[in-house]
């Protein structure tokens, strides 16, 4: 079956806009490597973390849905399969930090002894990040690269293989996400520990994936691409996805910050009472708010869940959430916690990101079918209803 | 009757029309919401998609009996929870603050979930009439097995059986009857 579809035609306007948001990221990084390196590199981070969860949060739900076997959202999957053109970007701010911006990480200079001593090698976290962002990339390419293969041979067969590709992706994703956040973010307070920081960074990255999604297909809907592709049911299990999540994330959040409460111990409260006590108290506050209590709320009624408009807001709101929730985890352990310290090389990496991963996406966006137009559940896909 | 506690009131008549197809019961649904028929009800083996738009139901209600009853019970275990730990009977457990709301949330979460659910499942059961002892009314017995029934009441005086029932034959129906069930109040 072959469909007429629309490929996305950005106006020159918008393309400028996001050209520019990149360069004024970038440009605030550079100028505030000059005027305030430990600002630039912790936004630096902030970002590139971000942006890779972003990536990663995209190729998960497209692994979800080929291991359940799911056809309700074959024909919105290119667009988090564009999402994941992030992914070598943010890589290569990871590595650029862990080797030019080392200075954020108390253990290059103080090392850690017995066992943690080991883990915080710096060769040794270097080359894990190496294998970690290897790995990861190498399976987003081949299961993106199967899918819009696809496209062209109508070979069922490469379903069947990005089926599989996606178990491996899991697998290797719950191996190894974990270890990557403890490397790279918790490790900025060395001397404090907690076993549920992989999985509290896994919600919030799905969820921040979830979010962009939506934002993402509602706003393609528009430019054309997916006009008659995205219907209300489509919406409706993103905004069911979007709930259950966000609420996910409040759940793990509390599943970390309870045990540590209840066990009271000095070298773990002390990550806690940095950010809940004192100047950063709102924050703290603003990002659950921000991040579950106004969208639990709000996405409760079902007609919300069938709304664009009301979707997109939630959504944004998420995204907000998300860089408070990633500026909560990095700052006050990097730049200090007697103070919130947010300016200008801040504001001007938070929008630059979205900036860049917008290029990124339009790109990779247009560069294949706006929908898998051979993949065997497109159809179902395509009249799927509640 | 004066003194008797049951009044007759009229006969109400309806026509029952069975399929044997989940396309066949959702065009005829859909068709006999379009010609303006009274669909008294549809009866069907198992949950068929779209066939509430096809009744034009309305949305249940049952979301707000388990919103409201969810927030009750989160309410009432919080104030619970101060009540015998703060207020009642003050313990020490661990040098915490006796109103330690941390320690409140797993608790108040289950019982949020536990009222919101059995008071959903019980306002649905009080709603349909579904109680002990009542005893299982079928439209026709092959309903619980490959048979989708359609009944609809004859509220209009204009209402044609011959016409409607040669509708539903055409439709795919294996077998139409009327059915009369008289009223009492």
């Amino acid at each position: 079956m072959t469909r007429q579809c629309q490929q996305l035609n950005l106006p020159d306007r918008t393309h400028t806009l996001f050209k520019w948001l990149a360069v004024v990221g970038g440009a605030s990084f550079v100028l505030g490597l000059l005027f305030a390196p430990e600002r630039a590199w912790s936004s630096f981070l902030l970002v590139n973390v971000g942006l890779l969860g972003m990536g990663l949060g995209a190729l998960l739900f497209i692994a979800f849905q080929y291991v359940c076997g799911a056809h309700w959202a074959v024909a919105i999957r290119r667009v988090p399969e564009a999402m994941c053109g992030i992914l070598p970007w943010a890589a290569a701010g990871i590595l650029f930090t862990l080797v030019a911006g080392k200075s954020l990480y108390p253990w290059t200079t103080e090392h850690a002894v017995g066992m943690k001593g080991i883990i915080l090698d710096y060769s040794f976290v270097v080359a894990r990040a190496v294998i970690f962002l290897g790995l990861w990339l190498w399976l987003a390419r081949a299961i993106v690269n199967r899918s819009r293969l696809q496209d062209r041979t109508a070979n069922a067969a490469l379903s069947a293989s990005n089926k599989r590709l996606s178990a491996v992706f899991l697998v290797v994703f719950g191996l190894t996400f974990w270890m990557a956040c403890f490397d790279w973010v918790m490790s900025l307070e060395p001397e404090w520990y907690s076993t549920m920081y992989g999985v509290y960074h896994f919600s919030g990255a799905f969820l921040g994936a979830l979010a962009a999604m939506t934002i993402l297909a509602v706003w393609l809907q528009h430019a054309g691409p997916l006009r008659d592709v995205l219907t209300h049911e489509h919406l409706h299990d993103l905004g069911k996805m979007l709930f259950g999540f966000s609420t996910f994330w409040m759940y793990i959040w509390f599943s970390e910050y309870m045990l540590i409460w209840y066990a009271n111990f000095p070298e773990e409260t002390g990550h806690f009472l940095r950010r809940q006590a004192g100047a950063w108290g709102p924050v703290f506050i603003a990002n659950m708010c921000v991040t579950w209590l106004i969208p639990f709320f709000v996405l409760l009624p079902r007609p919300v869940k069938r709304s664009p408009g009301m979707l997109v807001k939630v959504s944004c709101l998420i995204l907000v959430g998300r860089w408070l929730d990633l500026y909560l985890l990095i700052y006050p352990s990097t730049v200090g916690s007697e103070s919130v310290t947010f300016g200008i090389w801040e504001l001007g990496m938070a929008v630059g990101a979205p900036g860049l991963f917008m290029l990124i996406f339009v790109r990779r966006f247009r560069s294949a079918a706006p929908i898998p137009i051979s993949d065997p559940m497109l159809e179902a896909s395509l009249h799927h209803h509640q | 009757m004066a003194g008797s506690k049951t009044k007759y009131v009229g006969d109400r008549r309806f026509l029952l029309a069975v399929f044997t197809s989940e396309a066949d019961i959702l065009a005829a649904t859909t068709d006999a919401r379009e010609r303006g028929l009274t669909i008294a009800d549809v009866y069907t083996p198992y949950a068929v998609h779209g066939l509430d738009k096809a009744m034009a139901l309305r949305p249940s209600r049952l979301p707000w009996v388990c919103f409201a009853l969810g927030l009750a019970g989160a309410g009432f275990k919080v104030w619970f929870e101060f009540w015998t730990s703060a207020s009642d009977w003050p313990i020490n457990v661990g040098g915490k603050p006796w109103n330690s709301l941390p320690a409140f949330v797993p608790v108040t979460f289950e019982v949020m979930v536990l009222f919101a659910a059995l008071s959903t499942v019980a306002a649905f059961l009080l709603g349909r009439r579904l109680l002990p002892g009542r005893r299982a009314k079928l439209a026709s017995p092959g309903v619980t097995d490959n048979e989708f029934a359609l009944v609809i009441e004859e509220t209009d005086a204009s209402f044609c059986k011959d016409e409607v029932s040669a509708r539903f034959r055409e439709m795919g129906a294996t077998s139409v009857e009327e059915r009369v069930e008289q009223e009492s109040i």
